[in-house]
């Protein structure tokens, strides 16, 4: 079974490595969006698969990202990693101030609290025009280049992200493997059981919560290169329901399923865009279809269709 | 060890929700490596003790005092990482983890590393998941559930979801484990079983509060209270609390 796994998992690399330079470049600027959805899709993922906590409000984390980058790399012309960091810092100042207060609720009362948050943020980008430019946004971002090689294509651009993607997830399964990991599932299964052997729910919830900030503070700094923009329209409170959709119909507990889901919000309604005007009510059937089908995911759904045929090979 | 010879002490505790008294006067020791009943009516304010002794309800009134320090201050997080360890009359297992993991959980305690040491895996927070991984192997060893240390939780009947509770609680090295209710859903050779485990902690320098109604587990006590509406109206051997007319009449039936 092991072996079998690790064997799927490096096809899966060796596909998405060799595959995309045949695809068209219209497939190709798809995969790029999942994979930066995929890194903010990581932190909703990880407090919502492993702290069981909903968050709606990555896009602001996200919104930071994007504006933290656009800002200095427009108008200060810092370098590119000046963008990153700065978005990142502020996006861990701001889940600190935040989650240590709105992490003592639990339940539909914290899923509210962080809709609240991303609703408020959004209000805030599209006022403070004289930092976000408002609804006209802040363009000519520049294109990100590693020493002399810009990444000024897609296909280019898909193997930074790919390589990001890569290196957040591996530090995700190590988190998911460690102490830490347990005491959170611990905590998401009876936090009563968890505070009787030490463990503190609201410290490693808060800190879970600056994690998965600075996971949508990257995706929102590498969305704003690849686009070379930032408005205000592209970080709606819809946005942050993407985020969570992502591990909702990946598999909230399975790394692996938030690449899926990811995959699935990126590159669903485009496919279904060839239905003209009723693409939207098409996405909206299918995203009941599997929540209602499959209520682990579409990874729950194959792990499950995996296990029986195991057994069923089984003597 | 500390100088002190009660590893738990309770001195005038009292306890109201609303204007209902819950518990009135409680006043009761555990010596280091001792075992100690407590039993009583349904209703009687045992669980609610347990509460307060474990931090989940501050207590109004007297002093708990655990190794010879006042705990009125001190979080539930604080009193377990001092050894201060319960389990709960309904098991709460962790039930989307396996078997071996919930043991695993109840050893984290012993261990420091930190989120930023486990994400980039480092040296100390390798160290620290053999270590829980093996404590967790031994405890599985210890009480039999090797077979079943890969099944979620979820699927374990309600006798083994007892005996995980207490094994994650004991993997934690405990000073003082309080019991509510061990035997509860447990048949006779899980008892014993039980019991043997009890006589094993002891022996091991481990105090032990036990509440339950199984009179015949309950002889494992050194001593044992009685409760009866907040109060404590008896103490002493299990024979002689059998013998109590007191007793007889508001508990064990004539």
């Amino acid at each position: 079974m092991k072996a079998s796994r690790s064997l799927v998992i490096l096809l899966s690399i060796a596909v998405c490595v060799a595959l995309p330079p045949f695809l068209p470049r219209h497939f190709v600027d798809l995969l790029v969006f999942a994979g930066i959805y995929t890194v903010a899709g990581l932190g909703v993922g990880l407090l919502l698969g492993q702290c069981g906590i909903a968050n709606l409000g990555q896009i602001v984390f996200y919104a930071i990202g994007a504006y933290a980058t656009a800002y200095l790399t427009v108008y200060v012309q810092a370098p590119a990693m000046v963008g990153f960091v700065v978005g990142m810092l502020i996006s861990a100042a701001l889940a600190l101030t935040i989650g240590w207060p709105i992490l003592r609720l639990t339940g539909y009362f914290l899923a509210l609290a962080t809709l609240a948050m991303g609703i408020v943020a959004n209000a805030l980008f599209f006022e403070w025009d004289w930092l976000t430019g408002g609804t006209l946004g802040i363009g000519g971002i520049p294109k990100l280049q590693i020493f002399s090689f810009v990444l000024d294509t897609p296909l280019r651009f898909y193997y930074l992200v790919l390589g990001v993607v890569a290196i957040c997830l591996l530090l995700a399964h190590n988190l998911i493997r460690s102490r830490t990991g347990l005491a959170l599932r611990a905590m998401r299964d009876s936090q009563d059981a968890a505070i009787s052997l030490a463990v503190n729910p609201r410290a490693l919830r808060t800190r879970i919560f600056i994690l998965s900030a600075l996971l949508g503070s990257v995706a929102g700094s590498l969305f704003a290169h690849y686009g070379g923009f930032a408005n205000v329209q592209s970080f709606g409170i819809e946005k942050s329901i993407n985020f969570l959709l992502i591990p909702v119909l990946g598999g909230a507990t399975s790394l692996i399923g938030v690449v899926v889901g990811a995959l699935f919000i990126a590159v669903v309604p485009e496919l279904l865009s060839q239905f003209g005007g009723l693409h939207q009510i098409l996405f909206g059937v299918a995203l009941i279809g599997v929540v209602v089908l499959m209520p682990a995911g579409l990874t729950g759904a194959l792990a499950e269709v995996w296990r029986r045929s195991a057994e069923g090979a089984r003597p | 060890m500390s100088g002190h010879t009660e590893i738990l002490s309770l001195r005038s505790v009292g306890h109201s929700f609303g204007g209902f008294s819950v518990l009135k006067n409680v006043n009761f020791s555990v010596p280091h490596g001792s075992i100690v009943g407590l039993i009583g009516p349904n209703g009687s304010g045992k669980t609610t003790l347990f509460n307060v002794i474990s931090g989940y309800i501050r207590h109004q009134h007297g002093l708990v005092a655990y190794d010879g320090h006042n705990m009125q201050a001190e979080s539930i997080q604080a009193r377990s990482s001092a050894g201060l360890v319960r389990t709960f009359q309904t098991p709460k297992v962790f039930e989307q983890m396996t078997v071996l993991e919930n043991i695993m959980a109840g050893a984290c305690k012993l261990t420091r590393s930190g989120v930023i040491e486990d994400i980039f895996s480092l040296p100390r927070s390798r160290a620290d998941m053999r270590r829980i991984f093996e404590l967790a192997e031994e405890a599985c060893l210890k009480f039999g559930m090797e077979k079943l240390r890969h099944d979620l939780a979820l699927r374990l009947p309600a006798g083994q979801r007892r005996v995980l509770e207490i094994a994650r609680a004991v993997i934690g090295r405990p000073r003082l484990l309080m019991l509510d209710e061990p035997s509860s859903g447990l048949n006779t050779n899980e008892i014993a079983s039980l019991r043997r485990w009890i006589e094993q902690l002891r022996a091991e320098g481990i105090a032990i509060l036990l509440v339950s109604h199984d009179m015949e587990l309950m002889t494992v006590a050194d001593c044992v209270h009685v409760l009866y509406f907040g109060e404590i109206i008896a103490s002493g051997g299990m024979d002689e609390i059998q013998k109590n007319t007191q007793v007889r009449e508001v508990y064990l039936g004539a």
